[in-house]
Formats: structure tokens, C-alpha cells, sequence
């Protein structure tokens, strides 16, 4: 057989390992699965950051007709992800960290960091910057649904928070109670 | 009557005639030096034009390659062969640089693909991989070729060799021993895509069922050879070797 790449609705290229059959399988020789799981991981990371998918839970590899079908099923072939194999290569995504449970204290649902928080927050703060937006006090949904898209918009507040949270570490942004809730204030502070 | 010199200048013209031998057979071999020097230069220029004439087609057309590569075995001559041993072939026509410039994206190709085909991959894939990387500027290269420069990769000590298995020639980078079975899988492998489950096996070979499940799982665990598949709609339970699958990179 041969094994091509394949473009999805969306646009994004499946490697041809995708339409490998034991691709879906969970391999029991270690080496060869930590080639398959690197594969994923890589994978996952790719279609997340080409559709800005924040989150995965094992639940997606149980029901079909989510955001990840095209990804954690291959109709073409037949084969899908179990939810097992699924539960594993989240939590060596965890482990390598570009991922991370949340919430925390369980294990079938992560955040995905196809950017890392301190990208994120260096994202924030150019933001801010470029929309002269410093030194005003930001609700958090100024931020993440913006009148203007910005790369932003859409992102969870959990991960929005461990950005800000570096940025008020480097003296960068200040954490604000507001009426509903809270908001930031950017400066822009050296380190 | 035999003359016999006697005395101190008996000496002197013993001494003299000697070097006059010795100068005589300085002359003598000078020239004869002089002349192979002179027939290497005639040679050593014919060389050369030869390459500048042919270097590209040596390059980039296969069958001429063949035939020169086949000439100059049958002269003894090895276009390979460095400055250092003594041969200018090498540098003149650019053959030693192209055909290591090959071993270097052969190896590319293998290596990059080790992880998935346990560092076994089919010729005729690795042919076509290769010359995907090359590009089309790179020119045609042949299963000739390939062979060629893996032989020139031996030093190195990497183990890249070329096996056959079921009459199909396969590129083996990693020092491993095939045993019968593992070759009588691949062989059958082959033949089906990739896919190979132990009833296909036990029919086509008569194996029994345990002999044929030993060296799945031997190839599985052991050697990373193949790949498991456990939602097979046919036998529930397939397996895959890479390297016969054919890859879009």
C-alpha cells in the first residue's frame, strides 16, 4: 500500500503516517512507541495550532463529531485512537510539557501549549503595545474577545492567567479587581 | 694478455671507470623517466579533456555512468580513488564528490526513516527517496548507483548493507541479522502492501500457529521491525512492516 498525505476540510496536511493502520494502535514495543507518541504529540500539536484548538479531553477519542475527528479517526482507513491510547500520549505531552491537565488533579483533559505561557504572554504584552492599550485596566474578555481578532482571541482564561501571571513576575502587568471581576493593567516596564 | 693493473693508480682508474658507469646509467634513467613523464602528461591531458567533456553526462545520464564505471573497472582503474592514492580521476572528474555527496543523502534517507522501518527499507523506495531529495536538478540516479556508493560507505563502519529478501533487494542500516523466518516474513509482506497476520502465515507457509506468532512477536518486540495493528477488520490482529510500505515523505 501506499501511504500519502491527505488535506483535510480545514486545510491542514495529515502526514501519510496517518494513514499507516498501526499508527492507531498502541505499539508494545517501547521504542516503537515512543516513535509513534512523539508522532502524535508532533501531530496534535500541528492541528491544534492550525485550527487554534486550545484544549483535548480523552472524551474526544470516545465520541465521535467534536474538533479533533479528522485528527483522532481515519475514516479512510478505518481506524481510530482509543481513549487509552489517547489517555498516554496526553500524559507524556504533559510530561515533555506542552501540555498541561486542566484543570488540574485529573487527567483527561489538557490544555494544549502549542505556544508556551511565556510565548503567550510575550504575545499579550506586544498586543497591548501595537493596540496602545498600555497602562489601561483590561477585563480579561477585552482580551480574549477582542472587537478587533487578534491571535488572542479565543484563548482560555486559565491559560491567559499563567501569562499574565509571568508578566506581573517581570514587573510587566498588575493584576486588577474589577466590578465583574478581574482585569490587568499592562506597562510597559522593562524587566 | 690479461691486464692486470697493480699499484695506487690501479685504484684511481677502477674508481674513475665506476663513475663513469654510474653517470652513464643516471643519464639512462633520466630519460626513461623524462619519457613516462611526459606519456603521463600526454595521458593526464587526454584526462582531462575526457572529463570536461563528459563530466556532466557522467553526472546526470545513468546508462553512461554504467558504461563508464564498467571501463574503468576493466582497466583496473578506480574513478573513486583520492588524490591521495595516487589518482586524479577523482579530482578531474568530480565522480568522487558525487558519488559521496549520494552516500551522504542515502544515508540521510536511511536514517530519517529508521525510526518507522527498523532500518530496513526496499530499494526501490530508497531509490525513490533519494532522488526526491536530490530534486530534479540532481539528475536521474539508478539502483547501480545506490549500490555503488553504499560500498563506498564501508569504511565508515556504519553497516549499511544491501540484502535480498524474497527476491526483492533491500538496504539494511542498522547490524542486524535476519534469521529465515523474519525473512520469509518480509518476503510475504511484501507481497501484501506491508500487511502480514499469522493466519496469512500459517496458510501460505504451513507454519504452525506458534511458529508463526514467534517470529511476529520476535520482529515486534525484538528488532522494531514491524508495527502491530490490533484493529484489523480481517484478522483482528495485523501487523505491519514499515519498511515495505511504500512512504510519502
Amino acid at each position: 500500500m501506499s501511504l500519502t498525505t491527505h488535506t483535510t476540510t480545514s486545510g491542514f496536511i495529515l502526514p501519510s503516517i496517518h494513514s499507516a493502520p498501526p499508527f492507531f494502535t498502541q505499539q508494545p514495543n517501547p521504542t516503537t512507541q515512543s516513535i509513534a507518541t512523539d508522532q502524535w504529540i508532533h501531530l496534535i500539536q500541528a492541528y491544534a495550532r492550525h485550527n487554534r484548538l486550545f484544549v483535548l479531553r480523552v472524551e474526544d477519542a470516545e465520541i465521535s463529531g467534536n474538533d479533533w475527528d479528522e485528527v483522532l479517526r481515519n475514516e479512510r482507513i478505518n481506524r481510530k485512537l482509543l481513549p487509552m491510547h489517547l489517555t498516554q500520549i496526553l500524559a507524556k505531552m504533559v510530561f515533555s510539557n506542552v501540555a498541561t491537565y486542566d484543570p488540574p488533579k485529573q487527567t483527561r483533559s489538557v490544555l494544549l501549549y502549542w505556544r508556551l505561557p511565556d510565548e503567550w504572554a510575550e504575545v499579550l504584552h506586544s498586543w497591548a503595545v501595537s493596540t496602545a492599550q498600555l497602562n489601561t485596566i483590561l477585563t480579561f474578555y477585552d482580551i480574549t474577545d477582542p472587537p478587533v481578532k487578534s491571535e488572542l482571541s479565543g484563548i482560555p482564561v486559565s491559560l491567559l492567567r499563567k501569562a499574565i501571571n509571568i508578566l506581573v513576575k517581570s514587573g510587566r502587568a498588575q493584576l486588577i479587581g474589577v466590578a465583574d471581576g478581574e482585569g490587568v493593567r499592562l506597562f510597559s516596564g522593562g524587566r | 694478455m690479461h691486464r692486470r693493473g697493480v699499484g695506487l693508480a690501479a685504484f684511481d682508474r677502477q674508481e674513475q671507470s665506476n663513475r663513469s658507469f654510474a653517470q652513464l646509467s643516471t643519464v639512462l634513467s633520466q630519460t626513461q623517466v623524462d619519457q613516462l613523464h611526459s606519456q603521463l602528461n600526454q595521458f593526464r591531458t587526454a584526462l582531462a579533456g575526457f572529463a570536461s567533456t563528459h563530466r556532466e553526462s557522467i553526472k546526470h545520464d545513468p546508462s553512461f555512468r554504467h558504461a563508464f564505471q564498467q571501463m574503468c573497472s576493466s582497466i583496473g582503474v578506480d574513478p573513486l580513488a583520492g588524490p591521495r592514492k595516487g589518482g586524479w580521476w577523482a579530482e578531474m572528474l568530480g565522480l568522487g564528490d558525487w558519488q559521496y555527496e549520494l552516500g551522504v543523502q542515502i544515508v540521510d534517507v536511511c536514517v530519517s526513516t529508521r525510526e518507522r522501518n527498523g532500518g530496513l527499507i526496499e530499494m526501490s523506495e530508497l531509490v525513490r527517496l533519494v532522488g526526491k531529495l536530490r530534486g530534479i536538478s540532481g539528475g536521474i540516479i539508478t539502483e547501480d548507483d545506490v549500490v555503488r556508493s553504499i560500498k563506498t560507505l564501508e569504511p565508515l563502519g556504519a553497516g549499511y548493507q544491501v540484502v535480498e529478501i524474497g527476491g526483492r533487494k533491500m538496504v539494511r542500516s542498522v547490524v542486524k541479522e535476519l534469521d529465515d523466518d523474519q525473512s520469509a516474513v518480509l518476503a510475504i509482506a511484501q507481497q501484501e502492501g506491508g500487511r502480514i497476520a499469522e493466519d496469512i502465515l500459517v496458510q501460505r507457509r504451513g507454519w504452525a500457529q506458534e511458529r508463526a506468532r514467534a517470529a511476529l512477536e520476535n520482529m515486534v518486540y525484538r528488532d522494531g521491525l514491524c508495527w502491530l495493528d490490533d484493529q484489523d477488520e480481517q484478522y483482528g490482529r495485523a501487523y505491519w512492516v514499515p519498511s515495505a510500505m511504500q512512504w510519502d515523505l
